[in-house]
């Protein structure tokens, strides 16, 4: 991808009611979040002529949501993922912009992710599963079936490389759940964690314990994609995109068999290459948390502390408030909600606008921020914002 | 009473390892170009791209290391309810050396399992005409 600098920017976010049992469709959740963003770019739905989603079979088409906004699209796109699928769809959205198909793109995922379609859930068909993944025969048959315990097997293996601890994990948590207290919209705003409770929890799944875990939740988010000339004339501060590496992969579909390299590792030279800064110029994150550990290899691969310091940087707080680098300050997925990183596209989009001006949840004066995406140590993309 | 958990499922480019595995073997898909082994098998070789691949057995001798682990207290997937705590690892063998495979460490305590441990493959009698390969602590 070549320079993207002020050419194309994020004019509108938005999201639903965030609950635990909705009550309604994903479509209904989608049109929320949907309608949510348009207001907030100040435009009309019928400026909006492209519309993409990703899910896991769990949501509303595109052009259902289209169709009740009253819009014929000129372009629509659902695809089948997970994390880094909010980079991907962007970098699309930008590819369709440039080569002139279409104007304006909105983003969105949508999933009763509680009382619908639990990705932690199981009630999966086992056979699926083993087919569903290259070599799943070899995983499935013994009782790996959960992210948690695919990971697991990375992080273990990096605590034993690095000398990261389970304190470690513990200072990502603590972090997210502080940002969570100022956010009245998380599940655990009014539910802070101490290092004391973190350590003494046991674990699920060594080296988890369910703190180091996302959220599950009902929620819709959209954001809308368009270039920096119509951005010009949103009501919206636009959001611009600096730089991205969209979706980078593990060399090995079966990423289990090399658990010393993850996709994040690719993204990271790319990124700050096509975006012209370096790690040192970003005050703000979100950095994709499915898990704790997930986060603190990810510190690693974007070059906020050298291997084998990243323990050291959560430690001294970073993460926090007025740390080196404030990462998902709404609280993240381990503590305000997930929509398989959507929601930290919205945070930091708002943080990159300075809305929280005036308020203890504003990152004072950040220009420059980062958000990451991590479908797993397969696949991963990024991109870096800037007002 | 039957089985209750996935049994691997042979398909047309790993069926050589499990069909060696129903015979308390081990069989390693090799590329014929490059000399990788591969685990998992695959329709071509994943380091080179080459299409001249073999099968080579090691017996039922097999030994490696720990090389990471969880430890699962609550089952993931149907069946695993009376396995818990399960142990899965990532085991490095000794010979072919760097070849990695996955799976449990049964019959053993689970605080005595850490990266680096030596562990021996042992084939477990799951149906009739099938085995699963599994790990035990030497």
């Amino acid at each position: 991808m070549s320079k993207l600098t002020e050419k194309y920017a994020i004019v509108g976010v938005g999201e639903s009611e965030r609950s635990k049992n909705s009550g309604v469709t994903p479509l209904h959740l989608a049109l929320d979040a949907a309608r949510a963003a348009i207001a907030d770019a100040g435009l009309n739905a019928t400026e909006i002529d492209g519309f993409m989603s990703y899910s896991e079979h769990d949501s509303c088409t595109s052009h259902q949501l289209a169709t009740y906004l009253g819009v014929r699209p000129k372009y629509v796109k659902d695809i089948m993922g997970g994390g880094s699928s909010t980079e991907m769809l962007i970098a699309d959205a930008i590819g369709l912009i440039e080569a002139g198909m279409v104007n304006t793109v909105l983003i969105y995922r949508s999933m009763n992710g509680r009382s619908g379609v639990r990705m932690g859930g199981g009630g999966w068909d086992v056979n699926m599963l083993q087919t569903a993944f290259d070599g799943g025969s070899f995983i499935i048959p013994y009782g790996a079936g959960s992210p948690s315990q695919w990971f697991g097997l990375f992080a273990t293996r990096h605590m034993h490389e690095t000398g990261i601890t389970k304190e470690h994990f513990g200072h990502v948590c603590v972090s997210a759940y502080e940002h969570a207290q100022r956010n009245p919209k998380a599940f655990f705003y009014g539910k802070p964690l101490t290092m004391e409770e973190y350590l003494k929890t046991p674990d699920l799944s060594f080296p988890f314990n369910k703190h180091d875990y996302c959220l599950e939740s009902d929620e819709a988010n959209a954001i809308i994609v368009t270039s920096a000339d119509r951005a010009k004339d949103c009501k919206s501060r636009p959001v611009y995109i600096m730089g991205m590496s969209a979706r980078q992969c593990h060399p090995h579909a079966h990423y289990w068999s090399d658990l010393s390299q993850v996709a994040a590792d690719y993204v990271a030279p790319d990124l700050y290459q096509n975006a012209g800064v370096k790690p040192e110029d970003i005050q703000v994150a979100s950095i994709y948390d499915c898990y704790s550990w997930v986060v603190l290899r990810q510190l690693e691969a974007y070059g906020f502390a050298p291997r084998g310091e990243v323990g050291a940087f959560v430690a001294e707080g970073n993460l926090k408030m007025g740390g080196k680098l404030p990462t998902n300050t709404a609280g993240g997925m381990l503590s305000e909600g997930y929509t398989h990183g959507m929601n930290n596209v919205l945070e930091i989009v708002r943080q990159i606008r300075h809305e929280y001006k005036g308020t203890d949840r504003q990152v004072e004066n950040c220009e420059i921020g980062i958000c990451t995406g991590w479908a797993g140590p397969d696949i991963a993309g990024a991109m870096i914002l800037r007002n | 009473m039957s089985y209750q958990k996935p049994i691997p499922l042979k398909t047309l480019d790993n069926s050589p390892y499990w069909d060696a595995a129903d015979q308390h073997e081990l069989r390693l898909q090799k590329c014929m170009s490059c000399g990788e082994y591969a685990h998992p098998p695959g329709p071509s070789c994943a380091k080179c791209g080459g299409t001249e691949l073999s099968w080579e057995t090691f017996g039922s001798d097999v030994k490696g290391t720990i090389y990471s682990y969880v430890i699962s207290y609550r089952p993931f997937l149907p069946g695993f309810q009376d396995d818990l705590p399960l142990v899965i690892a990532q085991v490095e063998l000794e010979n072919p050396s760097g070849v990695k495979i996955l799976g449990n460490v049964i019959e053993s305590n689970h605080e005595e399992i850490k990266i680096g441990k030596p562990v021996q493959m042992v084939w477990v009698d799951i149906t009739e005409d099938r085995a699963l390969p599994q790990w035990k602590l030497l």
